[in-house]
């Protein structure tokens, strides 16, 4: 081997080792910071205490079930409004357009991903809430808005999942059921939903991580106030509370730490959904394998 | 039987047509809004008026926007393809697979406003680098890095094993064979994905929030000082009131990058064919 290869070799393997010990310092980091916390106060209080009032004459209180239950449940709402529409959105792009046409919409699915969260959140501001606030509400600013304009944001990526798998599995079992005389709805129904359940469930637990870690567009729609989430009230999700809070946090304090608990809770959250996605592919795709054969 | 075929079909219909209109509904809207504001003006003029951002321009944002995503992209595409190379082509024992995906997978999955967090932590606090383009840059190559790595490790993963070997097979050494089989194979798909995670690098505005980013700042190709970002300037216009027509202005902008970079991206992989 000549030197200079040597050296790109060992330039690249530098690069990739710096980038492991960097996102090992991102995890380790965060729990570091929020340790002074857990310290000085219990994870199940933490987790179950019902107020969050940092700063406070009286005694100060770190509770934040109120918020994980908000931000698990605008994630919940915007599956529910988003999966049924970007399944159906999925099958029409697979199995309806022609070929030529879906290749002229997929850009556009694309684009829809990559609209930065804030413009979202505008968007949101001047339609959602505004028009929420037309049925008569004191306020649009609630988990209701919350949740559709995370539907919208989480769809691109559903379909593009599910779509995938749909032209895979349409392509395999078009000739056959064609030549059985089968109806193209015959066959949505009965092969190409039912074969393609376990993509559909991976790609909506994805975009379930999407949206519970989603800061700028949820934090500008849902009001911010970190009391109990009711469909139509304002509430507050995780992250949208470390957007607002950190900036007023003295570093190094119990507040500081908290915030940055209540993250490092999120990741915790995450990760373990990042678990149950590998498990269920593994399972699921032998699943998958045992029904083609 | 038939009213269950006709369900679907209202539903596959229905669903898909919705989801066709949002899209249009979203981009035109904001373009048709956006379009009134833009004038030479507003594109070369520092923020102006009585409540800062009112009138005037947003230049300094364009400038603090652009900077700092180029530089997140060159350190995160340096530093995630890299990886992407090691993972596929070094990686012999499973285990240590199984952990660099647990690792990046887990890093990937922190919110935007965590790592903002860790990035206002650790390069202000920590650093003493004060709020810059530079900070503001290494914490969104930190975001986008996650990404970058697992979309090229799928494109690295989908090449044809049989080039590679034949490669082998002639005594070709593996980093010659990378780079200039393998990465010149596959330029088309980095390529597409560079230009996807600018867009994502570009509007991501939770971990410029402490880093970088500050309501009015003149224009600054200084990357050690802070400066406004397109995003950040959204988001600030919006929640503290300031004007909703400038808002549509910024969005516009934004957006319009956002378009531009994607088409160019795929115009210079066609010239090059």
């Amino acid at each position: 081997m000549k030197t200079e290869d040597k050296l790109l070799e060992k330039l690249i393997k530098t690069f990739a080792f710096i980038s492991f010990i960097i996102l090992f310092f991102v995890i380790f980091f965060i729990f570091r910071e929020s340790y002074p916390f857990f310290k000085e106060s219990s994870v199940v209080n933490f987790i179950f205490g019902r107020r969050w009032k940092p700063i406070s004459y009286g005694e100060v209180s770190f509770g934040i079930f109120p918020i994980i239950t908000a931000t698990i449940y605008i994630a919940f709402i915007s599956i529910i409004i988003s999966a049924p529409i970007s399944v159906g959105c999925s099958i029409f792009l697979s199995c309806i357009v022609g070929e030529e046409l879906k290749e002229k919409i997929k850009p556009y699915i694309n684009l829809l991903a990559g609209i930065p969260s804030v413009i979202y959140g505008f968007i949101g501001l001047v339609i959602l809430v505004k028009g929420i606030e037309k049925f008569g509400l004191a306020s649009g600013e609630s988990v209701l808005a919350g949740g559709i304009l995370l539907a919208i944001m989480i769809s691109p990526f559903i379909i593009s999942t599910c779509e995938e798998s749909m032209s895979i599995i349409k392509k395999k079992y078009e000739k056959n059921s064609m030549a059985l005389g089968i109806s193209k709805w015959y066959m949505i129904e009965n092969i190409i939903i039912p074969v393609s359940i376990p993509s559909i469930f991976v790609s909506i637990i994805l975009a379930l991580v999407r949206a519970l870690g989603e800061t700028m567009a949820v934090m500008m729609v849902i009001g911010n106030a970190p009391i109990f989430p009711r469909l139509l009230g304002k509430s507050q999700t995780i992250s949208s509370l470390i957007a607002i809070e950190m900036g007023m946090a003295e570093v190094g304090s119990i507040h500081y730490s908290a915030l940055f608990a209540s993250g490092f809770i999120l990741m915790i959250l995450i990760f373990f959904i990042n678990l149950a996605i590998d498990f269920f592919k593994n399972k699921f795709l032998k699943e998958v394998k045992n029904y083609e054969n | 039987m038939k009213i269950k075929e006709n369900f679907i079909k209202l539903w596959i219909y229905s669903s898909g047509i919705l989801v066709i209109s949002i899209i249009f509904f979203i981009i035109f809207y904001i373009f048709i809004k956006g379009i009134e504001v833009i004038n030479l003006k507003f594109l070369t003029d520092i923020p102006r008026g009585m409540i800062l951002g009112q009138e005037g321009g947003i230049y300094p944002a364009i400038v603090g926007s652009i900077l700092s995503t180029i530089i997140a992209c060159i350190i995160g595409g340096l530093f995630g393809i890299s990886t992407a190379i090691y993972v596929v082509f070094y990686q012999k024992s499973r285990i240590e697979r199984k952990i660099t995906n647990i690792i990046i997978s887990c890093v990937g999955g922190v919110p935007s406003i965590v790592l903002g967090l860790f990035g206002y932590t650790i390069f202000l606090i920590y650093f003493r680098m004060g709020k810059s383009i530079i900070a503001g840059a290494f914490t969104i190559a930190i975001m986008i890095y996650p990404t970058i790595e697992i979309k090229t490790e799928k494109i690295f993963r989908d090449i044809d094993k049989n080039l590679i070997n034949s490669s082998y097979s002639l005594g070709v050494s593996k980093i010659y064979t990378i780079f200039k089989i393998i990465i010149p194979s596959r330029i088309k798909e980095i390529n597409s994905t560079m230009a996807i995670v600018f867009g994502y690098a570009i509007g991501a505005t939770a971990p410029i929030m402490f880093c970088m980013a500050v309501i009015n700042s003149p224009v600054n190709f200084n990357i050690l000082r802070p400066s406004m970002s397109l995003s950040y300037h959204l988001y600030m216009l919006l929640t503290q009131g300031i004007s909703e027509k400038m808002a549509y202005g910024t969005a516009f902008v934004l957006l319009f990058i956002i378009i531009v970079v994607v088409k160019l991206s795929q115009i210079i992989i066609k010239k090059r064919k």
